[in-house]
């Protein structure tokens, strides 16, 4: 019986394996590809915080699918912003995430970013596993969540040791805005001010 | 002395690595019903935490930021300025060998016996040829560490999070966790050793020990405390990360974002 389980998963896996076999090996040259570039980014000492913020930009605009991202980590406010606000959500989005990344940047030396492996999930969406190794510390395991559209690869979510980012970034989005009164004004004021204040 | 020991141990108890490497909140149900009026919004699930003391929790969650500035943080300077990585790495593996035991019985209370295997073998090996632990020879032979705590054993026998509690101190927690961290203290068979050596210099230091050992390396937990409603951002990363270890590398479809037609 246990044989016949195994059999039939093993038999179930391969033919899953097998269908999306293309988009998996795409998706894993995707994310080779923006792993060199951003190690690049993260080792090369000569580069100036403000190119390595807009080359960060370039990427974030690039490869991921950004207004994807923010529709989600606005959950049901989406619906509720005006165009206006959603316009300056985005723009506000895009440039936290990159002020955010670029400083943390900085505090690398001598990374590696190696491919993991991959998987497709039943959204259509495929899962690449990579892990960045660090001299210090144990490596850190990042899974990228990317789908194709229209012949455009993009990353959708990053998932850092088991935690979606989104999710969490869409939890705070939501407290943020119930605190403001269900304003998402309140959200972009904050996301405003975050971005005037100097980095420590 | 007893009861110095006793007040000690509920200290102790709520310690263990506190942010980085285990926690993770609470379910997904229940949740706010203070924003009723959105029914014809679109319902968005993981907006809902179930977290019900949220003012208290906050008032704690506050303090324990203020106690992290004022104590803890500075603690950390020195101790990451006095002692080299190298040393800090040694003391880490040194306090994660005396967790081995209690990793040990949870293995066995999952039933998980490869698991509870190879823990013992860890922790034999740590124990004597990496010198009380001092040297992780485990983890170059292949035997790597995996955390498992009694709140992870009742998660993975179905018990749901219950409420999202801050503890004072070590911070994100939930009823299951927090009830687990009780049971993981009192059967812990090196804090009973402790116990009836009548040794609280040992117990007393192995807290201290864990507590800056926890704080000193967590860039992760540094930079979600810079978000705009960090309570939140650990709230939910508590919660995701506890589900991804009760999951336990069995790998799920997590929600995401995702095309759809008007982008």
């Amino acid at each position: 019986m246990k044989k016949f389980i195994v059999l039939f998963v093993s038999l179930f896996i391969w033919t899953q394996g097998v269908n999306a076999e293309i988009t998996r090996a795409k998706a894993e040259a995707f994310m080779s590809e923006i792993g060199e570039k951003v190690i690049y980014l993260l080792t090369d000492n000569s580069i100036s915080d403000q190119e390595r913020a807009d080359q960060f930009r370039e990427i974030l605009e690039t490869k991921f699918n950004v207004k994807a991202i923010a529709k989600f980590v606005l959950g049901r406010y989406w619906k509720q912003a005006s165009e206006e606000e959603k316009e300056r959500f985005l723009n506000l989005f895009t440039e936290t995430t990159v002020a955010s990344y670029a400083t943390r940047f900085k505090e690398y030396t001598s990374e590696r970013f190696d491919i993991l492996g991959s998987r497709s999930e039943s959204d259509e969406g495929v899962t690449v596993s990579t892990q960045i190794v660090r001299p210090n510390g144990p490596p850190i395991p990042i899974d990228w969540k990317i789908f194709e559209k229209n012949g455009e690869i993009r990353i959708y979510d990053v998932i850092l040791e088991g935690i979606s980012m989104s999710i969490t970034q869409r939890s705070e989005y939501a407290s943020v805005i119930q605190k403001g009164g269900g304003q998402i004004e309140s959200l972009n004021l904050a996301l405003e001010k975050k971005l005037m204040t100097p980095k420590k | 002395m007893k009861i110095f020991f006793t007040v000690l141990s509920l200290f102790h108890l709520m310690v263990a690595p506190a942010y980085s490497q285990e926690d993770g909140l609470s379910g997904s149900d229940t949740g706010k019903t203070l924003y009723v009026q959105e029914e014809t919004l679109q319902p968005s699930s993981a907006v809902e935490d179930n977290d019900p003391f949220e003012p208290v929790n906050r008032v704690i969650f506050g303090l324990n930021d203020v106690l992290d500035t004022i104590i803890f943080d500075p603690i950390s300077a020195v101790y990451t300025e006095v002692l080299p990585q190298v040393v800090r790495e040694h003391i880490g593996y040194v306090l994660r060998n005396l967790s081995e035991p209690i990793v040990f019985a949870n293995n066995i209370l999952q039933g998980e016996m490869q698991d509870a295997e190879d823990t013992l073998r860890r922790f034999l090996i740590n124990s004597t040829v990496g010198v009380a632990g001092i040297f992780d020879v485990s983890t170059s032979l292949d035997i790597p560490y995996k955390k498992e705590d009694f709140g992870l054993t009742l998660g993975r026998l179905g018990f749901g999070a219950g409420p999202y509690i801050v503890i004072p101190i070590l911070g994100p927690s939930n009823l299951r966790d927090a009830c687990g961290r009780i049971v993981d203290f009192a059967g812990d068979p090196i804090n009973w050793v402790a116990y009836f050596a009548d040794s609280i210099f040992y117990s007393n230091s192995r807290t201290s020990a864990q507590i800056i050992d926890a704080k000193s390396d967590s860039e992760i937990v540094a930079d979600l405390k810079k978000n705009i409603d960090p309570y939140a951002t650990f709230r939910t990363w508590y919660s995701e990360r506890r589900k991804h270890l009760i999951a336990k590398g069995e790998h799920q479809t997590i929600d995401s974002p995702r095309p759809d037609d008007d982008d």
